[in-house]
């Protein structure tokens, strides 16, 4: 008995305190993904057999559901990407930073449940596509959260509703800046550090603000669904509700690395910074068609 | 894990570890989620309570070891609590044999308590009753995996 407790106590302080204990951690982590997998293959074989059995109506009509959600967003994205030159160009004139579309890459959710202490979830990419630790993760509906740690076969997403996660947002009516932390447990997320007079009401939406340079700008985060001025309290007290599907989404997108939010002020030479955006994006493109998954490009969102 | 293998049909000990280690990661309903009983310190008690020469402390060590890498706690929190379980139980087996089924159950509520106790000791999540279910839903399963678990050792002879 002294023996285990000493063990777990070496290993409390080498996996906590230490950094070169992380190859030991992912071995490990890749040694029980096996596992991991296994329990997740009734789920996944129930679903497969729902796919199987579906009717071929009920197919023609998701068809005819998707084709017409298709035209409808092409029909907005055409009118996106005019209002994204123009943002450029406005960009361009006040002399400030503009951002570069974004690039994902699809991964897929281990169905596996975890410590209900902490909100987290397994992913079936790792190192060997390249995910990194402090990845932002997306889902169709808005950030999810981030990657926490990563083996050779799958990583560790930190969802936003863990408490310990914070993200940096603003409101995206009048750009107010804050941070949003997690409370664990599926409730809702905690507006932290606002003062009673702060101009948040309820129904606001949320969206990154890139502070911190972790995550890409503009991806929505929450709205905001009540707000008290608690007595004697000297922070407001504002719940958000996430907008991500945390509960319910399979498929996640990994925003890739190799185009960072871009900071530095375009003073002057217009064609210049032009020819370099290009640049970028030629070689962003090449470095994304090197990676082997199917890849989409998301909009950059323009504030 | 040397002393599993030369035991007996060993394996059938490994193979209900994994299989709780299974159950304990299988995706839920959201409602039944924090409803989960402890599956493998249940399994790691029997074994402890009818086999102690063979389900060590270092077993119990290990398949928390697993557990945490799993889950993706800090390493060696619930290696360390369910190596506790196991050495509660081994050195009352003699006891715990004798005691009716109920009593039993008792004994894993307290022992699973303490179990959890650990884990949030160190999670240290917002204190919440429902965190406190899997102790209950552990208790009411045990009789259940008590009759399971014997059927398994007295069918493939595990000693």
């Amino acid at each position: 008995m002294m023996l285990a407790i000493l063990a777990s106590l070496v290993l409390f302080f080498l996996d906590s305190r230490l950094d070169y204990f992380k190859p030991v951690r992912a071995a490990l982590s890749t040694l029980v993904y096996p596992v991991q997998v296994t329990a997740s293959l009734p789920t996944n074989f129930v679903d497969w057999l729902g796919d199987f059995f579906q009717e071929r109506e009920e197919l023609r009509e998701q068809i005819a559901v998707l084709n017409a959600t298709t035209m409808l967003q092409d029909l907005r994205l055409q009118k996106m990407q005019a209002l994204e030159r123009e943002n450029m160009r406005l960009k361009e004139l006040l002399g400030s930073s503009f951002r570069l579309q974004e690039r994902v890459q699809v991964a897929e959710l281990v169905t596996v449940d975890l410590d209900p202490f902490s909100q987290q979830v397994i992913i079936d990419k790792g190192k060997n596509y390249g995910v990194y630790v402090g990845q932002p993760v997306l889902d169709a509906y808005g950030v999810m959260g981030q990657v926490a740690e990563t083996s050779s076969l799958s990583s560790r997403v930190v969802l936003l509703t863990d408490p310990s996660h914070s993200i940096p947002v603003q409101i995206n009516r009048n750009g107010l800046r804050a941070v949003v932390t997690g409370r664990g447990l599926g409730e809702y997320l905690q507006m932290d550090f606002l003062p009673h007079n702060a101009d948040v009401r309820e129904g606001d939406l949320l969206v990154t603000s890139g502070l911190g340079g972790r995550f890409p700008v503009g991806y929505p985060v929450g709205k905001v669904v009540s707000v008290n001025f608690p007595q004697g309290k000297a922070f407001a007290d504002i719940k958000v509700e996430p907008a991500a599907n945390l509960s319910t989404s399979r498929e996640l997108m990994l925003v890739l690395p190799g185009e960072k939010i871009r900071t530095e002020p375009l003073l002057t030479q217009p064609d210049a910074a032009t020819a370099e955006t290009q640049a970028a994006e030629n070689a962003a493109s090449e470095a994304a068609s090197s990676l082997p998954d199917a890849e989409e490009s998301v909009d950059g969102n323009n504030r | 894990m040397a002393t599993i293998a030369e035991s007996r049909n060993g394996f059938a000990i490994v193979v209900t570890l994994v299989i709780a280690m299974l159950l304990m990661l299988m995706p839920m309903p959201e409602s039944a989620r924090y409803f989960r009983p402890e599956w493998v310190v249940m399994t790691l008690i029997y074994w402890a309570m009818a086999l102690p020469q063979r389900v060590s402390i270092g077993i119990g060590w290990l398949s928390g070891l697993l557990m945490d890498a799993m889950m993706g706690g800090t390493l060696g929190v619930m290696a360390f609590s369910y190596a506790l379980a196991v050495y509660l139980i081994a050195r009352f087996h003699l006891q715990l044999r004798q005691y009716p089924l109920w009593q039993q159950a008792l004994t894993i509520f307290t022992v699973v308590a303490l179990v959890h106790s650990v884990a949030m000791l160190m999670a240290r999540p917002e204190m919440h009753w429902i965190l406190w279910m899997p102790v209950v839903s552990s208790t009411l399963m045990w009789p259940i995996m008590y009759a399971v678990l014997r059927k398994i050792r007295r069918t493939f002879r595990v000693s």
